[in-house]
């Protein structure tokens, strides 16, 4: 193998790459989001400076069901993601993830640093209730559960569709190879090419329980805001780099 | 959290690192080892330059890996290269498969470790040493050694051939899809111990999978098999090669 071949590569191993070149389109995503209050305190300290929490304390718990993403496969996911500011700017940070295939593990980490473990999550229709439930190393340690298509979202498909485009962004962290940090950035993205295929609110609940490698519980909830349920097509793009922490600290 | 204490997280995700800071000592960590001749069209041409390779028997390992500190339990199967770099004999490591994620995402994001999720265990059953590996839920390799029937001549070539340097390439893309990280790592385990040894007879079979390609290096002729038992450190690695120049 050349050097040429291998700086083409997409990804390790160069005998059967994880995961391909993207942009990564999804088919029939579906998602399940239960907006919670939690401690202002817990959360400054899951939120790395320069994101700023927003002043009304509110974390999305989700479920995301994924059937048909291009590279990836069929796999399911579940997290959290806090609405920040970044300069005065609304964006959205990932905090945890936990899904059940390896591809978008490993790709999710090295492109865009998604903060990503294997875990077992589950997103069902069990009789009325749309149920998640994330499953680690044995241990239940999240139940979430809203009532089924219960009402359409305000400003319907549309609202939510245009929602889906706002930045987001994640906590890049890679070794250097004598365990010095290599890449330490905030990188943002912005969902592409969403459609929305049916959206819906209703009430919901939401049981987080403590477990040391996958600490969901330490946001605790304080109020249930709601839930919300939505399928969509939809690319996920590369992205940018935010912040640079190596740079910065180097002045 | 402020901006000095994410410069010392050992990993993603901040809220609980995947994995801690190495090094990485390791308990009981059994091998076993089935060595085969295949193809060497197919050895040059998996072995990325400036590698040469060092004859045209190559080997398939599952591991037993029950105490691995700050990964756990977990086992993983690994197929290896000899090879030379600058004349030095190195062993190349083409594709690895565990079945816990914090050294799947460790091994990748500091070594190169060429590792992705699949289910590997490692068994006596009866008289056989049994080592199988399924992955996407179809067995794709199965191999199988005597159980403890011949001692090595040389119990020195064996703690030399655990101490070669093994090498990787790890490639981490940049944000924007460019290569980051495009480098040859080496690695050298340190602290050595070998609990026991043993040779016998092996064999091993390999099947077509599109995302496991063992089957890639096909198994021509076996040449035995070597089951060890060990404990060792696995330490932080060195550049040995950066294709980004």
């Amino acid at each position: 193998m050349t050097p040429e071949d291998i700086l083409k590569l997409p990804s390790m191993p160069a005998a059967a790459p994880s995961y391909p070149l993207g942009p990564y389109r999804f088919i029939n995503r579906e998602f399940m989001i239960v907006t919670y209050e939690t401690d202002p305190v817990a959360l400054r300290a899951a939120v790395p400076e320069p994101l700023e929490p927003n002043a009304d304390n509110l974390v999305l718990y989700e479920w995301i069901r994924m059937p048909d993403s291009s590279g990836f496969g069929d796999y399911t996911e579940s997290g959290i993601v806090i609405p920040c500011t970044y300069q005065g700017e609304p964006i959205n940070y990932t905090a945890q993830m936990y899904l059940d295939d390896e591809p978008p593990i490993s790709a999710g980490r090295e492109i865009w640093g998604f903060p990503k473990k294997y875990a077992l999550p589950k997103l069902v229709v069990a009789s009325d209730t749309l149920t998640g439930t994330l499953s680690y190393a044995g241990q239940t340690v999240a139940m979430g559960t809203m009532a089924y298509k219960w009402q359409e979202s305000p400003g319907g498909c549309e609202a939510q569709a245009k929602s889906m485009t706002n930045t987001s962004c994640n906590l890049k962290i890679i070794p250097d190879v004598d365990g010095s940090p290599k890449i330490c950035q905030l990188v943002a993205y912005n969902l592409e090419d969403v459609t929305v295929k049916g959206s819906w609110v209703s009430p919901a609940r939401l049981q987080l329980i403590p477990h040391v490698n996958a600490p969901v519980a330490d946001l605790p909830i304080l109020r249930i805001v709601g839930g919300k349920h939505f399928i969509s097509d939809l690319t996920l793009p590369h992205g940018r780099v935010l912040f640079d922490y190596i740079k910065d600290a180097a002045g | 959290m402020n901006k000095q204490d994410v410069l010392k997280l050992s990993s993603m995700p901040l809220q609980s690192p995947t994995y801690p800071v190495g090094p990485y000592k390791f308990f009981e960590r059994q091998y076993m080892i089935i060595n085969y001749r295949t193809d060497p069209a197919m050895i040059r041409q998996m072995l990325p330059e400036p590698l040469e390779p060092d004859g045209d028997v190559v080997s398939v390992q599952w591991l037993d890996l029950p105490d691995g500190e700050g990964f756990g339990a977990y086992s993983a199967v690994a197929q290896a290269i000899p090879c030379t770099l600058g004349g030095e004999r190195c062993t190349f490591l083409t594709q690895m498969y565990v079945d816990n994620c914090p050294p799947l995402a460790g091994g990748r994001e500091i070594w190169g470790y060429p590792m992705k999720y699949g289910i590997a265990k490692l068994d006596t059953v009866g008289d056989t040493l049994t080592g199988v590996l399924t992955y996407a839920g179809q067995t794709v390799a199965s191999g199988t050694m005597v159980y403890k029937h011949g001692s090595p001549t040389d119990p020195a070539a064996i703690e030399a051939l655990l101490k070669r340097t093994q090498v990787t390439l790890k490639l981490i893309p940049d944000i924007d899809g460019s290569p980051a990280i495009a480098q040859l790592v080496g690695t050298t385990f340190a602290d050595v111990v070998v609990k026991g040894a043993w040779t016998g007879r092996a064999r091993v079979e390999l099947i077509d999978s599109v995302n496991c390609p063992l089957a890639d290096l096909p198994v021509l002729e076996h040449t035995g098999g070597l089951h060890l038992v060990t404990d060792m450190t696995l330490p932080y690695g060195r550049v040995l090669h950066d294709y980004l120049g």
